[in-house]
């Protein structure tokens, strides 16, 4: 099944890897309705925008992006975390959630996002 | 005796025929024959001597030579000490009895001391004047030697026991043995472990004699093998005269012995756990005979100086060995603690009581658990419980407060303390403060997480510039160069991260790093602006930004033709920086239909990282960049 027209909200502190991650979305077909470099930010967005999942970056200019995690999921929204920790750095709070190790490729963001929604 | 005396034919001599021997004579001879003990008369002016059987075998060899000679022949040896004593019973009537008397012999040149009971009774005659003399006499040398010997170990026992240097016993031993016996040298030596070589440690010399003290190393063969093999099965050496004693004869030792000065010696070895350890030896410049007495003397005395110097040697020991533990204990850097089975603290050293910052005296008594985190408190029980079914030693980390509260990490080995019948009794455990290794150790551990998250970011950084670089429909060399200088940014941009400064890295330096590689000349760019400095992510964010900005002006902008320029101004308005690109004399500027890279990043690296907006400026008459940031404040990236 396509991931055609499926919204994200992108959340990634450093600007090259937010506008490489925004081009792969877009070679998959999605759209992405806002992004966030920083948690004052993403918080806000997840209040403010419309989207069906989100990709969320661990750490935010040295801030542990959980408290958007929490808010997502009480909102029952899907997320795929990215991180340069590996598998080390992952939230026990969010086990599971899909995560992705930087840098990735199209197809490892291709199946963490089909992961997340259960397609 | 009364056969032989009957049998003699007296007739020539003092005593005249038997038949015509007075009535007194007759009696008191018969009373001596009859007695049991030694018992003799000595008869007429002279003294003339006849005795019994029993004085018959103290005579030895002399007998019968003696019988119906003067006292003064007989006797000679001790006659210097009777004469006045037969002058009384003979003179002047009186019995004469003597207790325990000492009485110096000297036989064919031997000498030794001899100790009597007599008695010399006065037998008046027919004319009622005293004819003669009964004389009973016991030896009583062994008795009074035995008495002596008590008396002197008693002594002995005394002086030891005020001592404690194992030198000062011997010495003092020696002293009083050598006074008591008046022999010319007594010595003590001990063998080594392997029977080779005697050390002899002391000697007490009276001074007679020539002989000396001869302390010092020897080796046993010098004594002869003999020598050392008798003493080796426990028995003793006894040598009145080297001249005549059969281990004397072997390997010309006796003239060896002799020019030594010894003509006498006593020598009574020590056996200890079956072996020869140590002899004690007494040594005389003339021919002695020893006495049974002397010789049990000296093995007591031997047997008594051994054990209390043993005694005193192992309590040395013992003391330089509890110094030296002690010493190790106080001056180590490691803790050292011990406790009793309920983990009651027994002890600690200043190690301990320094990382616990209190004093030994308000530890020592106090419980382990007292100190231990309840988790660690747990933990050693569990490894208490742990010896105590298996023994051995744990080896495991506690966690503990010190009295100011301070938490530390002990990593700790400790074993049980057994008593003589394997009983535990204690711990004992050394221990190592590793707090501050652990801290280390979780520290490096982040440190090393956080290099590879920064590395993993990193490598997507050069990935996002390898896919923007590398885009559809580029030309491959262009893309190639492109990606270099972009790579070439970027580390530029990480050298201004890791600067030792980083306070001197001035916005004016950064700018000369990002266009560093367009080699314009001096006068084609003018950079102005008030001095500020900027935190590490906006600094690299600029470096890239302007690194496009320098890129785009050269392949379509203001310096892509000649007399082209750009003019780089900021300035610090109310807590803002307010920063311009603009590019002059260019070829006519078109809006892009789809912006590049290079474009796109400046918008989004300066608009997120300086925490301002960014206005891109297609003007025809040249391109411009205006970025309006925050210069402090929580999302600024700007500091002053």
């Amino acid at each position: 099944m396509s991931l055609a027209g499926v919204r994200v909200l992108l959340v990634e502190d450093e600007a090259i890897i937010a506008m490489t991650a925004e081009d792969m979305l877009d070679e998959l077909g999605c759209t992405t309705v806002a992004t966030s470099s920083n948690l004052a930010d993403a918080m806000a967005a997840t209040e403010a925008s419309d989207f069906d999942i989100a990709l969320l970056d661990i750490n935010l200019n040295g801030l542990d992006s959980l408290p958007v995690a929490d808010r997502l999921r009480e909102a029952g929204l899907p997320f795929v975390f990215t991180t340069g920790y590996g598998a080390a750095g992952r939230s026990h709070a969010h086990a599971e959630a899909p995560l992705i190790a930087k840098p990735y490729q199209l197809h490892d963001l291709e199946k963490a996002i089909r992961e997340a929604l259960g397609r | 005796m009364g056969a032989m005396i009957r049998a003699r034919d007296w007739s020539g001599t003092e005593f005249g025929p038997i038949a015509d021997w007075p009535q007194s004579l007759r009696s008191a001879l018969s009373i001596a024959l009859r007695s049991p003990g030694g018992a003799a008369i000595f008869w007429g002016p002279d003294h003339r001597f006849l005795y019994n059987d029993s004085w018959a075998a103290l005579l030895g060899q002399r007998h019968p030579w003696a019988l119906g000679r003067r006292a003064d022949e007989v006797l000679v040896d001790i006659w210097p000490g009777l004469e006045k004593q037969f002058q009384h019973a003979f003179g002047d009537g009186e019995a004469v009895n003597m207790v325990d008397t000492l009485l110096e012999r000297n036989l064919g040149g031997v000498r030794f001391a001899s100790w009597w009971s007599y008695s010399l009774l006065p037998i008046a005659g027919e004319d009622g004047r005293i004819g003669g003399v009964l004389g009973q006499a016991r030896e009583t040398t062994d008795s009074v030697l035995r008495r002596q010997r008590d008396a002197l170990m008693v002594r002995l026992g005394d002086r030891l026991r005020l001592l404690d240097e194992p030198g000062d016993m011997l010495a003092a031993a020696l002293d009083l043995l050598a006074a008591e016996m008046g022999v010319a040298r007594l010595g003590y030596g001990e063998i080594d472990e392997e029977g080779r070589t005697i050390d002899i440690l002391a000697c007490a010399c009276s001074g007679s004699g020539g002989l000396d003290d001869i302390s010092g190393r020897y080796s046993v063969e010098m004594a002869g093998n003999d020598f050392h093999a008798v003493l080796g099965r426990g028995e003793t050496i006894r040598i009145d005269d080297v001249a005549a004693d059969s281990i004397m004869s072997a390997d010309g030792l006796a003239e060896r012995y002799r020019g030594l000065g010894i003509v006498a010696a006593l020598v009574v070895p020590v056996i200890s756990a079956e072996r020869y350890r140590a002899m004690l030896f007494a040594h005389e410049s003339h021919p002695r005979r020893w006495q049974d007495g002397e010789q049990a003397l000296l093995r007591a005395a031997t047997d008594q100086l051994w054990r209390e110097m043993s005694r005193a040697r192992a309590q040395r020991a013992l003391t330089h060995s509890e110094e030296r533990y002690r010493r190790i204990f106080e001056q180590a850097n490691d803790v050292i603690l011990t406790a009793d089975l309920d983990q009651v603290i027994t002890d600690v050293n200043p190690a301990a009581a320094s990382l616990i910052e209190a004093a030994r005296e308000s530890i020592v008594g106090r419980s382990m658990h007292e100190f231990l985190t309840p988790h660690s408190s747990d933990q050693a029980r569990q490894m208490l419980r742990q010896k105590l079914d298996h023994g051995g030693t744990t080896h495991h980390e506690l966690r503990l407060r010190s009295s100011s509260g301070r938490l530390m990490t002990w990593e700790i080995n400790s074993t049980l303390t057994l008593d003589d019948r394997g009983e535990p009794v204690g711990l004992h455990a050394i221990a190592r403060d590793v707090t501050e290794r652990r801290v280390a150790e979780e520290r490096q551990r982040l440190l090393v997480n956080e290099l590879n998250h920064r590395v993993k970011n990193t490598l997507a950084v050069v990935q996002g510039l390898a896919l923007q670089s590398f885009a559809d429909g580029r030309d491959p060399a262009e893309s190639r160069t492109a990606f270099q200088q972009r790579l070439a940014a970027l580390a530029a941009a990480h050298d201004l991260l890791t600067r030792e400064s980083w306070e001197g890295a001035t916005l004016s330096e950064l700018i000369r790093e990002a266009v560093g590689h367009l080699n314009a000349q001096e006068e084609r760019l003018t950079i102005e602006g008030p001095d500020a400095t900027l935190g590490p992510k906006a600094a690299v964010s600029l470096v890239m930004a302007l690194h496009e900005l320098a890129t785009n002006a050269a392949k379509y902008g203001a310096l892509s033709r000649t007399g082209g320029k750009v003019e780089i101004h900021w300035r610090i308005d109310a807590e803002r920086l307010r920063f311009e690109w603009r590019e002059r004399d260019g070829p006519p500027v078109a809006r892009p239909e789809r912006r590049g890279f290079g474009l796109r990043m400046i918008e989004r690296a300066l608009a997120a990282d300086l925490g301002g907006t960014v206005a891109i400026d297609f003007a025809p008459a040249g391109f411009a960049c205006r970025i309006d940031a925050r210069l402090t404040g929580s999302g600024g990236g700007l500091k002053e």
